[in-house]
């Protein structure tokens, strides 16, 4: 009988209703997340390099971020761009962004939006606003991506003949000084494509440009190695990455602003255990059965 | 709980729940929000092709006097000879040429950046030792790193049966590839969790107001 009955366990462990698992899964993401407690995260090495390339920036020189990340990987990257652009801003840094698609225009827009936000509601001066076209320029998008990628080498104003908000990109002060990948200290590209390798077998190749990139997780297989080579700067991948930057720019720069990707880290840690706990369990129906046939 | 008044939000959240409602089963909210998605999305890129690239840069210089750009022009009206039996041959002008172009411009960049130097990355020297910044450790790491790619490379070799030297070599080729499955695996897992995390931030805070 107790054979029976366990037999039976084994059966219902390797046909668990797919709806359960999700079940369990939202639960153990929205719990942590209405009831959060604090998770401290160590930066990588990756991120560290990544973090120090942004910060030795030279005061002639600019970053410009490539904001290439579409809304359906939003969550994984958004929290990279707003972590880089707060780093920046907060250092001084001179900022161009841009997307080399269309969707990600708006996405790129809101991040500058949000950090510029940040830092002028506490300015006191004009001299510590952060203020369009004297500390960043937002260049929009020229297709297809060959084109800047290239172009860029030789004239930023020439790529780009008019930002985002139309006005002619050469008139404004910041592109007095910023004309080509000579005035860039280094390109950050948050992607969730290939576009970071693209931006090296361009951009870097021929004009020796630095590269670092923040990435979504699935890419992050496919960049070490070319973290590994020096190709990339810096890396940062996934919500962990993003997590780590956000770490570094509030411990050393005392940002204290809302952190998306360290709250995250809580459920994404629980939701992990569940997930491999299921594998456990799944595997261990399947090799019970096995044997028994 | 601060239920947001702001329109947009309550949109975008119902058609997150009518997505979500697929883990359940199949069900009409599902297909009305991927219907309108796509529809949003292509609508949203036809007219912004329309009114930042074709006008811009095509009719607006053209219609002044900027005559060179007829080819331009003549070579892109030929994509919809495809909608034309008669003449649909004439569709290989123009993906011939893009084809042409971008095979150009690719493939040596791509040798350099993605072969070579991934290729000089896997050399034991002591420059690729102290990229790992890992002390002595880098050797190992790199050591590790040169078995791997020539095992690996070795399990792709089918030109001569895999026994002796070549099937031990293919054996452990297997061990890196399965390891590398299982990381980029593992990776994947990463990112559908951070979706996931992401979604419920936006319901739980821009939209219900339960989170800061």
């Amino acid at each position: 009988m107790v054979r029976g009955w366990r037999l039976k366990f084994i059966d219902r462990l390797t046909k668990i209703d797919r709806r359960i698992i999700y079940g369990i899964l939202a639960l153990v993401v929205i719990l942590p997340l209405v009831f959060p407690t604090a998770l401290k995260v160590k930066p990588m090495t990756p991120v560290e390099k990544l973090y120090e390339a942004v910060d030795n920036i030279p005061d002639e020189k600019a970053l410009l971020l490539d904001c290439s990340y579409a809304p359906q990987i939003k969550a994984e990257v958004e929290p990279m761009a707003i972590a880089v652009l707060r780093h920046a801003f907060a250092k001084r840094k001179r900022v161009l962004v841009l997307a080399l698609y269309v969707q990600m225009l708006g996405l790129a827009q809101k991040a500058l939006t949000q950090v510029t936000g940040e830092f002028n509601s506490k300015a006191q001066t004009n001299a510590d606003s952060i203020i369009y076209g004297r500390d960043y320029v937002f260049l929009g998008w020229t297709p297809p991506p060959l084109i800047p990628m290239l172009g860029m080498g030789e004239s930023i104003a020439g790529v780009y003949p008019a930002d985002y908000y139309g006005n002619q990109t050469d008139t404004l002060e910041l592109m007095q000084q910023i004309k080509n990948y000579n005035n860039i200290g280094i390109l950050v590209c948050l992607s969730g494509s290939a576009i970071p390798k693209s931006w090296v077998a361009y951009a870097q190749n021929r004009f020796g440009v630095a590269v670092g990139v923040g990435c979504t997780a699935v890419s992050g297989a496919d960049f070490y190695p070319y973290y590994q080579t020096g190709q990339f700067s810096g890396l940062m991948v996934g919500m962990k990455g993003a997590a780590e930057y956000e770490e570094l720019v509030e411990e050393n720069l005392e940002i204290k602003e809302k952190r998306m990707a360290s709250e995250a880290m809580l459920p994404m840690t629980y939701a992990h255990f569940v997930i491999m706990l299921f594998i456990i369990i799944g595997n261990i129906g399947y090799f019970i059965q096995r044997r028994r046939k | 709980m601060n239920l947001s008044s702001d329109p947009w939000v309550w949109i975008a959240a119902l058609l997150s729940l009518a997505i979500f409602s697929f883990l359940y089963k199949e069900n009409p909210f599902y297909r009305v929000a991927e219907h309108v998605f796509i529809g949003v999305a292509n609508g949203y890129l036809v007219t912004f092709y329309w009114h930042n690239i074709l006008v811009p840069v095509l009719f607006k210089p053209l219609f002044a006097g900027r005559l060179i750009l007829i080819i331009s022009f003549i070579i892109g009206t030929l994509y919809f000879t495809r909608f034309i039996p008669k003449i649909s041959w004439l569709v290989r002008i123009p993906i011939g040429i893009t084809i042409g172009y971008y095979t150009g411009a690719y493939i040596p960049a791509i040798i350099q950046a993605s072969i070579i130097r991934q290729v000089q990355g896997t050399i034991l020297t002591s420059a690729n030792f102290a990229a790992w910044n890992a002390g002595p450790w880098g050797i190992v790491w790199s050591v590790i790193v040169f078995i791997g790619v020539l095992c690996t490379l070795s399990y792709f070799y089918f030109s001569k049966e895999h026994k002796g030297v070549l099937g031990v070599t293919s054996r452990i080729g297997i061990v890196f590839v399965m390891i590398g499955f299982g990381a980029a695996f593992g990776y994947t897992v990463m990112a559908r969790v951070s979706l996931l995390i992401g979604r419920f931030q936006f319901l739980l805070g821009d939209w219900l107001g339960i989170i800061q």
